[in-house]
């Protein structure tokens, strides 16, 4: 029977391999899109657990030679880069990981990213920052990505002991320092928008020309197979095509690899080796996919198993009804009840807002098929024109398979929607200043030591670049820890553009950074008077550094090489406002990004998914059609037909899911955080509407088929 | 069913003995129902009389078998128009088109036309039965589908009469 | 009478098939023409290069003395909605739509307003006893009663000619004939000439004049004197 299954899948005819073709297809997209997952979720772990040797565990005990070990951030065009300073205290101390020795002080290893970046800059702005012999290359096991930027310095053990952060280390462990379970759960409701269009495509395929095969197999009944004989037959059919096309999926993902590699999924794209597969996933996929491909089929031939006269004929499904709108409703009033209740703890926050989203979520695809019913029930009742109304006509008889290729698409706008529209708010609230206000172009370094002086030098060496308008040091304020701005500064020093001082001010109270948490610096803040004299003042230690320039990147980047060398114990490498920030939105642009790929991923599958079905309907209604055209029906009127079936309900439902989507955001982001919802970047829109149009395209090339299947030949009488 | 005319379409394939027509019939038309010698030779002598047929030569013996029987120009003439002519479109004619499609072959005439003319005679008077049917009563209407699903039968008969033609040719003319 | 559709030494093949072989027929106004012939003699293929589905590779076809085979594909089809009817043997009504759109769909093609269409199609319910099965789909009529939805969709925009390919080889005899009754009636009343293409003798009856096809030429016996 098996032997026989195989044969009837492999030499059934041009139709039996067609449908074993777009099966194969289906299953190789999924396939590849499920090892692209596993293979994303081993790369997220290997650059965790390398992220993890970058902050190493300070040693408990006192060991024998230890390692001094500090890792602190720095930047480079708003760019991070990490700066690990290591002393060896002995022979017996721990080497970093990727490097070949511990080096020693005045030397240094990079990352091949930082040594491209030094080779393009000029080495006033970045390279003189690590002064010294540079020794080599890190190599890929001490980066977490191909574009990390790094560099591991050596020093003395004295030297190194005092920087902040500082800490003894006997071991360079690789236990990943971040909860593995939050990120893969992100991944996996990541990989769910992607892979439920999969697997909507799977299924449309398998039920492409169903009533023809269960017809068949009805027949074979009839000649007296056993129903375990046929649906041996038909499991080995879809097994087929499922090998065949988790083979293709296998090659698909080893071709693609190094592309996918390159997407910033973490903020920092992969190395192509992280995205490796285990042995335990390699036999998940290869026997998982034919199996489930066979259980699918045998699933869905539990209607013809019942009777040798099995096809049941045509007739109107039961119209769904206005109770499928519940969820959704339910999902939106979650959200909303949140404006006004907002739990304390972000679990009980966590309670509220989940099964919002999920309601609505599940609430779109419960009430897609009422939706399109209704829809299309208007459409047909306003119909003039033939085609509108068999469109219309044929959504509200089934509206079911008409939503149901169009389900994954709606989902994964729907989660895309919720992402890109949180993202760009986010990004909008926190991102880097302006270009051009002050604040872009104001560096400023906190020290760590506690120094009364600064030099002259250093203000003549800051002057002296091309672009600094200004440098002020700042010095602590006794009270930093009881109230105040927390710096104090002579009223002569202020540099105009940072505000004016209250009236008859000699000494005033200033932020370390002259300008307040979340307020962009203004000439127009008044700054009220300490109540210290100027000689006190001059006793008080210099907390931060704040230089004002035109905001250049030369100039930025000059300042702050200037003053690590100056001050080579800084806490974080000196910044402008929006270095950590946009080092934060670069990993949700990374989200972002992801995001673009699932639209342009869905919406192309949604389009297989449609054109499989648009096939499918043009073959269960071939002879009306062709006989329409040689009645004088213009091929025109037919293509409407179809293009409005799938383009129609799939526009309306990506409105649908996108609105739904920007709803969801803003009500989660009035809740969460007091934002009002900013509108997506114009590059969303322009990626949907590719992928829009890829999906488009799909079903635009199902049209020569059209004209094919209703040529002249159909109306000769069968 | 015609025996004068049968045999006289016998005749003219070729001159024959009494005897020999008499099985020709007997094998292609006969049908278990063989000819009486006796009817054989009464037709003959009808024939001759007319002047349809005549005696050519006398072998010496005695009995009728020894006359030859040869057809004359009118006999000739009247096996032509009765082939020629449609038979009146009435039902249980079988029997009558098969003699005339068989001589036809035997004698080399285009059976396919004979066919032909005689369709369309049936058609014709089907087209009469099919108004008499849609503007009678209903009885009318019955007894013309009587008629129709007959004359329907008899065309059957014809259309695969006039399919088979090519094989019948072989078995009628060695 | 005159002569509204011609075929002048009509040949067409199918691939290395030859279908037709220089058939010529000529129809006039008003008649109802049977087309007989055996399977694959080339009888559709003769309607379909009548109607101008089909362009023949050699030879002429005429409508009111214009050449059809002429035509560019989009007046053929202008030709075919406009002043041609059809009826096809089975399977030609749109299952989604109701038997009374499915009628007014000729009329939708061409344009004429959905609140005049369908009353227009609503009209031939009564005229051919489809009483009450306006709403029906497809599914949902016998064969005898889609046949004769389908012949109301041909004949719904008064057209020219009518062109009837087995209208009644899915159906019994009874209900064959009914259908047949009821579009040669409509064709009287109308005026409209008709194409019936037929292997069935007791179909090709109701004509007024029958042609054979066999191996691509048409056979047109001489008119018998009754």
């Amino acid at each position: 029977m098996i032997r026989f299954g195989l044969r009837l899948a492999l030499a059934g005819g041009r139709e039996a391999l067609t449908r074993l073709l777009v099966i194969a297809a289906a299953v190789a997209i999924g396939s590849g899109l499920l090892l692209t997952t596993l293979a994303g979720v081993n790369a997220v772990d290997a650059q965790l657990t390398r992220y993890a040797s970058i902050y190493p565990q300070a040693s408990t005990a006192g060991a024998a030679d230890p390692l001094w070990w500090s890792t602190r951030d720095d930047f480079f065009h708003g760019k991070p880069i990490l700066r690990i300073d290591v002393a060896a205290t002995g022979p017996s101390a721990p080497t970093p990981t990727g490097i070949p020795a511990t080096p020693g002080p005045g030397e240094f290893y990079v990352s091949p990213a930082l040594r491209e970046l030094f080779a393009a800059q000029p080495a006033d702005q970045l390279a003189d920052r690590y002064p010294g012999r540079d020794l080599g290359t890190v190599g890929p096991s001490g980066l977490t990505s191909p574009d990390t930027l790094l560099a591991i310095v050596g020093g003395t053990p004295d030297s190194v002991g005092k920087l902040p952060n500082s800490r003894q280390v006997d071991t360079i462990d690789d236990k990943p320092a971040l909860p593995e379970t939050t990120v893969n759960l992100i991944l996996g409701v990541i990989a769910g928008g992607l892979l439920f269009p999969v697997l909507i495509f799977i299924g449309t395929a398998t039920r492409l020309s169903a009533a023809r095969r269960e017809q068949r197999f009805a027949a074979m009944r009839l000649v007296g197979a056993t129903p375990r004989q046929i649906s041996t037959v038909a499991a080995v059919e879809a097994a087929v095509a499922a090998v065949a096309g988790t083979a293709v999926g296998f090659g698909l993902f080893y071709a693609f690899r190094e592309p996918l590699a390159g997407i910033p999924f973490t903020g920092m794209p992969f190395f192509p080796g992280d995205m490796s597969l285990g042995l335990l996933n390699i036999l998940l996929v290869a026997l998982g996919v034919p199996a489930g491909a066979a259980l699918a089929a045998q699933i869905s031939l539990r209607k013809v198993r019942i009777s040798p006269l099995g096809v049941t004929r045509r007739v109107t499904p039961r119209a769904p009804r206005a109770y499928r709108l519940i969820p959704m409703v339910l999902g939106v009033a979650v959200l909303v009840f949140a404006l006004g209740y907002r739990p304390e703890t972000s679990d009980g926050q966590t309670a509220v807002f989940l099964p919002g989203l999920l309601l609505i979520m599940a609430g779109l695809v419960f009430a897609g098929p009422w939706l399109t019913m209704v829809g299309a029930r208007v459409m047909a009742r306003y119909a003039n024109r033939p085609a509108t109304l068999i469109a219309a006509r044929r959504l509200a008889d089934n509206p079911k398979a008409g939503f149901r290729a169009i389900s994954g698409i709606m989902l994964a706008l729907f989660v895309t929607s919720v992402a890109v529209g949180v993202i760009t708010t986010i990004v909008d609230e926190r991102g880097p200043a302006p270009i051009g206000s002050t604040d872009a172009g104001t560096v400023t370094t906190v020290f760590d030591e506690k120094t009364t002086s600064v030099p002259d030098t250093l203000f003549a060496e800051l002057h002296a670049i091309t672009g600094v308008r200004s440098a002020t040091a700042i010095r602590e304020a006794p009270d930093i820890n009881t109230g105040g701005e927390g710096g104090m500064i002579a009223c002569a020093d202020l540099p105009s553009a940072y505000g004016r001082c209250a009236q008859g001010a000699v000494v005033i109270e200033v932020p370390t950074g002259l300008s307040r948490w979340e307020e962009s610096a203004s000439s127009t803040t008044e700054w009220r008077a300490a109540s210290i004299t100027l000689d006190e003042l001059q006793r008080l230690p210099v907390s931060s550094v704040v230089v004002g320039t035109d905001g250049s990147a030369a100039a930025i980047e000059r300042v702050r090489t200037v003053l690590e060398v100056a001050f080579p114990t800084f806490w974080v490498g000196p910044n402008v406002p929006g270095d950590f920030e946009s080092d934060f939105a670069d990993t949700l642009r990374g989200w972002e990004q992801l995001a673009n790929v699932i639209i342009i991923a869905s919406l192309a599958l949604g389009g297989c998914s449609l054109a499989v079905s648009v096939i499918g309907g043009l073959t269960e209604r071939r002879r009306p059609f062709s006989l329409l055209r040689l009645s004088g029906a213009p091929v025109r009127v037919l293509r409407r037909v179809v293009a409005l079936e799938s383009a129609v309900p799939m526009l309306a439902v990506a409105a649908l899911a996108i609105g739904m989507g920007l709803l969801a955001a803003h009500l989660f982001l009035r809740a969460q955080m007091g934002y009002t919802l900013v509108a997506p970047q114009p590059g969303f829109y322009v990626i949907v509407v590719v992928g829009l149009v890829a999906c488009l395209g799909v079903i635009a090339s199902t049209m020569p088929l059209l004209e094919r299947v209703t040529g002249p030949e159909t109306a000769r009488s069968e | 069913m015609s025996v004068p005319l049968t045999l006289l379409g016998l005749l003219e394939r070729e001159p024959s003995h009494g005897y020999d027509l008499k099985r020709d019939y007997d094998a292609f038309f006969g049908r278990g129902k063989p000819l009486p010698f006796g009817q054989v030779y009464s037709t003959l002598s009808r024939l001759a009389r007319d002047g349809k047929v005549v005696i050519s030569d006398v072998a010496p013996g005695s009995g009728p078998d020894r006359k030859r029987y040869v057809i004359t120009d009118v006999g000739a003439t009247e096996v032509e128009q009765w082939l020629t002519q449609p038979v009146d479109p009435e039902p249980h004619l079988q029997t009558v088109l098969f003699a005339k499609v068989v001589l036809a072959l035997m004698l080399d005439r285009p059976a396919a036309e004979y066919l032909d003319t005689q369709r369309s005679a049936h058609l014709h008077r089907m087209r009469e039965l099919t108004e008499i049917k849609r503007a009678g009563n209903l009885v009318d209407a019955l007894l013309a589908d009587h008629g129709l699903y007959h004359l329907e039968a008899d065309l059957r008969w014809i259309e695969m009469t006039g399919a088979r033609l090519d094989a019948l040719r072989k078995e009628v003319r060695p | 009478m005159s002569v509204v559709l011609e075929a002048r030494d009509v040949t067409f093949s199918f691939g290395q098939t030859p279908a037709l072989r220089g058939a010529s027929v000529a129809v006039e106004a008003g008649e109802i023409l049977a087309v007989m012939g055996p399977s694959g003699s080339g009888k559709s293929t003769l309607l379909h290069c009548l109607a101008g589905i089909l362009v023949p590779s050699s030879g002429e076809v005429l409508f009111d003395g214009a050449r059809v085979d002429a035509m560019p594909e989009t007046q053929r089809s202008s030709l075919r909605r406009d002043r041609f009817g059809f009826v096809f043997q089975f399977g030609q009504l749109v299952p989604e739509l109701t038997a009374v759109e499915n009628v007014a769909l000729p009329l939708l093609l061409s344009g004429v307003h959905r609140k005049q269409a369908l009353p227009r199609a609503g009209a031939w319910f009564a005229r051919l006893g489809l009483d009450g099965l306006e709403q029906r789909r497809s599914g949902e009529l016998s064969g005898g009663q889609a046949q004769r939805v389908a012949l109301a969709r041909g004949l719904v925009a008064e057209p020219q000619v009518l062109f009837a390919d087995e209208p009644t080889g899915a159906l019994d005899s009874l209900t064959g004939e009914h259908v047949m009754d009821l579009l040669v009636s409509a064709a009287r009343e109308q005026g409209t000439t008709v194409i019936l293409v037929t292997h069935e003798a007791r179909i090709a009856a109701y004509a007024d004049r029958e042609v054979m096809v066999r191996d691509g030429r048409v056979n047109a016996p001489d008119r018998i004197a009754s």
